[in-house]
């Protein structure tokens, strides 16, 4: 099915075109243009999306988004339709998220009906989840399928790019229980170079969202000979703990992708050194997937350091607290339990 | 060219154990298998666009990618 445009929201009249406010680029359109996202159009005097769609609609965990301090063990039916606000040079999405950018992505989302993905999501006391490509871009159907879970338990939670205007982050906070946002770096010109866009706004955005109530938390992927080392890890691990120590901080490993293919993978020994930089600059809570093993994944008391919450990869392994404290000295870990 | 099929899950080949004795990435694991419905190859790396070139070699009519996150 080709791609179907629904009425947009976030927009204003300006200067005798119609500016999109969903993201910091700030498009203003004139008649018949598109967006540099895609997948938001200008027709007549109407914004337009075509992202009340989805290419997939997968089942896996919360704990892949990865939201470690949110609802541990929640099963996640998982919505994308193609686009980004980024152009990442590493996205290993690229084949979903480049749409727009790149000829060979093609359209191949269809139209969501939220009733139905919250009735399903709600059978599996799960929680619906908009990743893999930008699910700011798609607010429209995450305030649909909120509305639509609300009555039934069921939370909507996004992985995203951060990459939201004021106005935007108001809305979000409105709809979305939690969100796990990438901070890649804070350096101006390596942020750039990456995805095509200013580091501020993602800073601004996961503040934004907080000050509102929205669970976060953090992912920075280290690339090597960019984002691996301290010069970059630091100013990040500074910049959370100043916001909040207790912001889950979620390291990644990088793998060579799309058209960043010149280097290794992220050595084991740089993710423990990050580790490090996160706790040495406050952050209570830094985690690594898969390459430091189990311990990379536990939650540990702050206090005691007794393990709360123990994963396997991408699942709950125990969760040992009792309404969100520890279990030994009653200390109360930071999350939505 | 084989169409990109983006699936919910694709078992690994390669282990978290492995990835200190390979520090520059080199490892490919394959797994072939034959069934009433043809060949299916199951590929795992370190390098994705490695492992996406040794695939699109075979000609299949589609190739089955996890996405992330």
């Amino acid at each position: 099915m080709g791609m179907q445009w629904t009425p947009a929201v976030l927009q204003r009249r300006r200067h005798g075109r119609v500016q999109c406010l969903l993201c910091p680029f700030r498009c203003a359109l004139e008649d018949g243009e598109t967006g540099l996202c895609g997948v938001r159009r200008r027709t007549g005097d109407r914004l337009e999306t075509a992202t009340f769609a989805s290419s997939v609609r997968h089942w896996d965990t919360v704990e892949r988004k990865p939201l470690y301090h949110y609802r541990p063990g929640t099963p996640c039916l998982t919505l994308a339709a193609p686009g980004c606000t980024f152009a990442c040079d590493y996205c290993i999405n690229h084949r979903m998220s480049q749409y727009g950018r790149e000829d060979s992505v093609r359209w191949d989302a269809e139209p969501v009906d939220a009733e139905e993905v919250a009735g399903e999501a709600a059978a599996r006391s799960g929680c619906v989840a908009i990743s893999y490509t930008e699910p700011s871009l798609a607010i429209e159907l995450t305030a649909a399928l909120a509305e639509s879970g609300r009555p039934l338990g069921v939370d909507v939670v996004w992985k995203s790019n951060g990459f939201l205007t004021a106005e935007a982050v108001d809305l979000a906070a409105r709809h979305v229980a939690a969100v796990n946002v990438d901070v890649k770096t804070l350096d101006e010109r390596d942020h750039r170079d990456l995805t095509g866009a200013r580091p501020g706004p993602v800073l601004d955005a996961l503040t934004g969202l907080r000050e509102r109530g929205v669970w976060v938390e953090v992912s920075t992927p280290l690339i090597p000979g960019l984002t691996a080392g301290p010069g970059t890890l630091r100013p990040i691990a500074r910049a959370l703990a100043a916001l909040d120590p207790a912001i889950p901080w979620h390291l990644v490993r990088a793998t060579p992708a799309h058209r960043r293919t010149g280097h290794a993978p992220t050595p084991v020994a740089d993710l423990a050194a990050g580790v490090r930089i996160g706790r040495e600059e406050g952050l209570r809570h830094v985690y690594v997937e898969r390459a430091l093993g189990a311990v990379g994944r536990a939650t540990r008391c702050p206090r005691c350091r007794t393990t709360v919450v123990a994963r396997d990869i991408w699942a709950l392994g125990e969760n040992a607290l009792e309404d969100g404290r520890c279990p030994r000295c009653g200390t109360a870990v930071e999350g939505r339990w | 060219m084989a169409e990109y099929r983006m699936v919910e899950h694709i078992p690994d080949l390669i282990q978290p154990e492995e990835y200190e004795r390979h520090p520059e990435g080199r490892l490919v694991r394959i797994s072939i298998s034959v069934d009433g419905g043809g060949v299916q190859v199951l590929g795992d790396a370190f390098r994705p666009e490695v492992l996406e070139r040794l695939l699109e070699t075979l000609g299949p009519d589609a190739i089955e990618q996890m996405l992330c996150g």
